[in-house]
């Protein structure tokens, strides 16, 4: 068990040193949520018939976009992981005395990492954009922790999906196929009330409306009587996803 | 002397091709052994079973003792492995890298520093270490990664195709450094190739391998002496019927034709050429040239492969030789 978490870290590691030296990738994507805050955002507060209570549309699709952002860079996890595989550069991590989970572990923490970043960029556009957040610390804190697990949650599903898919042309398919319902079919854009009964159903299965709500919970409302619900959903889908990705990559290399 | 490697009856199959045939055979501690032959020979899927990457259909193998199989992560802390592709994250630097591998490795942390240096100066890229990998030549990148599979101090270094896709000269430099590792380190190196020179400058002891299957294991100068005899390779318009003159009258080794060449070995090529020529003109075949050689490993190759390495070589899958090749400009 240590050792996992040792060689986890390493990956970790090797995957943040990666990231400090290449920053434009981090930096385009910040570009997506100031685009969907001020170019959806705005169109969409102009409807008034949302039952969205006293909140803004612009505060209520916030931590939605956060959420839509977090889970585009860490749908890309497996990406990476297929093309560094391609290239053999996983061969060199395969080869070391490294338990095979930590490999999963330490990239999947990475788009934890990547998700953080996003986090930031949300909050500083959302402040200069004039949505009410809430910045009492230990509410912040909790907003750092939920995008950094819902980062891990992704990053290991993406890994899940490109260990059994194998090739990088199906493993991009996948993940555009996979990224829309997961995010349509989530409170993120509009409440689960207003969608058709059988979308209702999808979103409860769906883990991208837990996180929603959680953060929604966390940085808008301050209404914490559902937290435990939406940290319980994301917790079990997170847990679920690390178990797949972990068991599927054993396959690769053992 | 200990053993480093030993390899017992080996056999792994890709659906219906037999990568690795019932394949056996041992490795001396500070010896370089290589596996000669030429791509898809099996090679790279032998070195996955000794990092016990690939599960084998059959047999087994022991790196110092330590079966692969069951203690996968004990004997990987013994080996230091070099792919044949690049594997080194070339988007940090390369002190990064070495660093990342020497805690991959577990090498406690007090000592991690000088032994980063120490590899920085045996490579001779101290002064580069802090500098982007994707900026370093094709020699350089190499190099490091060489230096990467040593920092935790290995017994065993297995390098996949150390030396494709470099510049003469550069090949030169990782042979010599390869040399030194035995030398001064009594490091035990394991390694393949598809380069003659390359495994008869370097290695102590060869194995053929071709088609999954090893012919032979022995050192460069027994293997060429085992040929017993000069080579000789001629062109001629009529190689059948040349064949079949010949096939029987020249040594016990078959002669093969390749296009319009024949190749055949003879005890003496003094005495054979013009046997040779007349025996062949009398039955009308007309020779248009004719050379003879001392024994290479290419004819030890023909004695034991039933091919020329140079002739696999050729018809053999070279597009991945250039995949490397195409991967590497790409990363620098």
């Amino acid at each position: 068990m240590f050792a996992i978490l040792e060689k986890t870290a390493v990956i970790w590691e090797l995957e943040l040193r990666k990231m400090r030296h290449d920053q434009t990738d981090l930096l385009i994507r910040a570009i997506q949520p100031v685009l969907w805050l001020t170019i959806f955002g705005s169109v969409f507060r102009q409807f008034r018939e949302l039952p969205l209570g006293e909140v803004s549309y612009l505060s209520f699709i916030t931590p939605g976009v956060l959420a839509q952002s977090v889970l585009f860079i860490a749908i890309f996890t497996g990406v990476s992981l297929v093309w560094e595989r391609d290239l053999g550069q996983l061969d060199r991590l395969l080869a070391a005395p490294a338990p095979r989970t930590s490999i999963v572990l330490g990239k999947a923490f990475s788009g934890g990492v990547k998700g953080l970043f996003q986090a930031g960029v949300i909050f500083a556009i959302a402040f200069v954009m004039g949505v009410d957040l809430i910045y009492n610390p230990i509410y912040v804190l909790a907003v750092i922790g939920v995008v950094f697990t819902f980062g891990v949650c992704f990053s290991s599903m993406s890994i899940f999906v490109t260990t059994l898919l194998n090739t990088r042309e199906r493993v991009m398919g996948m993940m555009q196929l996979l990224t829309m319902p997961l995010f349509f079919a989530s409170n993120a854009l509009y409440p689960i009330e207003i969608m058709p009964r059988w979308l209702q159903i999808v979103s409860i299965i769906n883990p991208m409306s837990y996180v929603v709500e959680a953060l929604r919970a966390l940085m808008i409302t301050g209404d914490l009587s559902r937290l435990p619900v939406a940290l319980g959903g994301m917790a079990i889908a997170t847990f679920i996803f690390i178990g797949a990705a972990a068991l599927a990559f054993r396959r690769v290399g053992r | 002397m200990s053993r480093a490697v030993s390899v017992a009856s080996l056999s792994k199959s890709y659906g219906r091709l037999k990568a690795l045939d019932n394949i056996s055979f041992e490795v001396d501690e500070r010896e370089i052994f290589g596996f000669l032959g030429p791509n898809g020979a099996g090679k790279t899927t032998a070195i996955k079973i000794m990092l016990g990457l690939t599960r084998p259909d059959k047999g087994h193998v022991e790196i110092f003792g330590i079966d692969v199989q069951s203690k996968p992560d004990r004997a990987r802390e013994n080996i230091g492995y070099v792919s044949q592709n690049l594997s080194l994250s070339n988007e940090i630097t390369g002190y990064e890298n070495l660093l990342i591998s020497a805690k991959l490795y577990g090498v406690p942390s007090s000592i991690r520093k000088s032994r980063i240096t120490e590899i920085m100066d045996l490579l001779g890229i101290q002064d580069r270490a802090n500098d982007l990998v994707k900026k370093y030549s094709g020699g350089m990148m190499r190099r490091l990664e060489i230096g990467a599979a040593l920092v935790h101090r290995p017994r065993l270094l297995i390098l996949d195709e150390p030396t494709i896709g470099l510049d003469p000269q550069v090949r030169l430099v990782v042979r010599e450094l390869l040399r030194r590792l035995v030398d001064e380190f009594g490091i035990t190196i394991f390694l393949t190739t598809h380069d003659m020179g390359e495994a008869d400058e370097l290695c102590e002891k060869i194995a053929i391998i071709n088609s999954g299957k090893i012919g032979v294991v022995d050192t460069p100068t027994n293997l060429k002496r085992s040929v017993g005899g000069d080579s000789i390779q001629f062109e001629t318009k009529a190689p059948e019927k040349a064949l079949s003159i010949l096939t029987g009258k020249f040594g016990d080794t078959k002669p093969i034709a390749k296009n319009n060449t024949i190749s055949m070995i003879v005890n003496s090529a003094e005495t054979a050429l013009p046997l040779l020529i007349n025996t062949l003109t009398r039955a009308g075949v007309i020779v248009d040239a004719i050379h003879s050689h001392r024994p290479t490993l290419d004819d030890v190759f023909l004695k034991y492969a039933g091919s020329r390495l140079t002739d696999v070589e050729r018809e053999g899958d070279y597009s991945h030789v250039k995949q490397v090749r195409r991967t590497f400009r790409r990363m620098r």
